[in-house]
């Protein structure tokens, strides 16, 4: 039961973050030609935000108090990162992304150890959902991400961040 | 020494288990040497190779003249490691013979208290020696914590039927303050029989070594009663609604130790009051 706990927090709150991000740069780059690019992932997120809705409450698992911080660190990195230009974004996308996935990755792993039978549905949908973020990562790439501004630090820094917000997320 | 950082230790992982959402209940912060003397105590009575073989019965209550508590161990009993295999198929755990002790001591809390003269007074009912209140927290914590613990088991019953009631039809779904309110009262109407010594309970809850459990214990009540009143919020709402509804259920618990209103009706009254206020609140918040 903590297992679960710990694990659906953390998604939700990524997912969360993950919304807002995508939110703060179609603030700043919506109206450019990969606009519609971000539009279609931030679908997705959005798609995926409401299945963790749902299993919170399936569950009964507390959402992470820190929710209101995600809300505008996760806007503020992604209007950030879009001011240093689509590269700029779309190499915050492979950061996050790539982050998110082994993340999932890992989780899969946590509850495959753990009874793969009795949490089949679950592993169900992080395993579809690792894919997605895959995908996303794969688009963040082939729009040149690697070409953006000080892409190395960027990424560091950016995954540093996602690493520390898992912490957080899954303890508070 | 050894007991207080096990002491500590104990605390620490019950205040840890805090963080955690839906944590279990288990409010037994005895340091090990209860265990271990309690264990010690349960095996004597049930071990066929004692002294007094009339004793051999693990059905405490048969034979109550002929236990005798004999010297208490000091430090680890040597049955305390190994008796496995020798217990009968009726033997009681130590969990379940505490909490019936615990539950027959409740009748002697409005003679004596939350204190370890009512749990000796419950265990004499049950045939048992008075040292057997020896099992417990000297200070009636054990009493309060599961008295309180037993209240919110019988709340989170009563809240399932209701809700089977409204699936199956038999019953209208109430509209939410009154499904709080009704709420709240039968959890509340639930201390009247102990009104009286409810003062002496509420300060026992709140000293430090208790606090992680009788907040352990306020936290998941609230929280069923949310879950059940059909909340599905899942951003900082969940703890904006559970902090009103604490608020709500505490002051009105205040209010009642020194209500003298027939049938504490100004209790409900402030109750409806206070609920009304918060959905007042909320819908101003929605609006803005």
């Amino acid at each position: 039961k903590p297992v679960v706990d710990r694990i659906i927090r953390v998604d939700h709150a990524g997912e969360y973050g993950a919304n807002r991000i995508y939110a703060g740069q179609m603030a700043v780059l919506g109206r450019s030609n990969v606009g519609p690019v971000i539009q279609q992932m931030w679908d997705q997120e959005k798609a995926h935000l409401k299945k963790f809705n749902e299993l919170m409450v399936a569950y009964r698992v507390r959402p992470t108090v820190l929710l209101p911080f995600w809300n505008v660190a996760g806007f503020v990195l992604g209007a950030g990162s879009a001011l240093l230009g689509k590269k700029g974004a779309m190499a915050c996308t492979v950061a996050v992304e790539e982050s998110i996935s082994n993340h999932y990755n890992n989780q899969i792993r946590t509850l495959v150890e753990e009874d793969p039978e009795k949490y089949k549905e679950l592993l169900q949908t992080i395993k579809q959902f690792r894919d997605d973020e895959l995908e996303h990562h794969d688009i963040g790439l082939e729009h040149d991400a690697e070409a953006a501004p000080v892409y190395s630090v960027l990424k560091t820094a950016i995954q540093l961040g996602c690493k520390a917000a898992i912490f957080l997320s899954e303890r508070i | 020494k050894m007991a207080a950082a096990a002491a500590a230790g104990s605390l620490w992982r019950a205040g840890w288990r805090l963080w955690r959402g839906r944590a279990v209940v288990s409010w037994q912060l005895c340091p090990p040497q209860r265990a271990v003397q309690a264990s010690a105590v349960l095996r004597r009575v049930s071990d066929e190779q004692k002294k007094e073989p009339s004793v051999s019965s693990s059905q405490f209550d048969l034979h109550p003249n002929d236990y005798q508590p004999e010297q208490e161990p000091q430090g680890p009993h040597p049955s305390y490691t190994g008796q496995g295999g020798q217990e009968s198929e009726d033997y009681e755990s130590e969990e379940q013979l505490q909490h019936r002790i615990l539950t027959a001591a409740l009748d002697f809390v409005p003679e004596h208290g939350w204190s370890a003269e009512a749990i000796a007074e419950g265990a004499k009912t049950l045939g048992l020696s008075v040292a057997a209140a020896g099992m417990f927290h000297s200070d009636g914590s054990d009493l309060v914590l599961h008295f309180v613990s037993q209240c919110n088991t019988k709340l989170c019953e009563l809240l399932k039927q209701e809700q089977k009631q409204v699936q199956l039809g038999e019953a209208e779904k109430k509209p939410t303050d009154q499904f709080l309110r009704d709420t709240v009262e039968a959890r509340l109407r639930m201390l009247i029989p102990y009104i009286e010594k409810w003062p002496q309970a509420l300060s026992i809850l709140l000293l430090p070594h208790n606090i992680p459990s009788s907040l352990n214990l306020l936290t998941s009540m609230i929280d069923d009663i949310l879950h059940y009143a059909g909340d599905q919020a899942t951003d900082f709402n969940w703890y904006t609604r559970r902090a009103v509804l604490t608020g709500i259920y505490n002051t009105t618990e205040l209010v009642m130790m020194q209500d003298s209103s027939p049938d504490f009706e100004d209790t409900w009254r402030f109750l409806e009051n206070r609920v009304a206020d918060a959905m007042n609140m909320s819908n101003t918040a929605e609006q803005v």
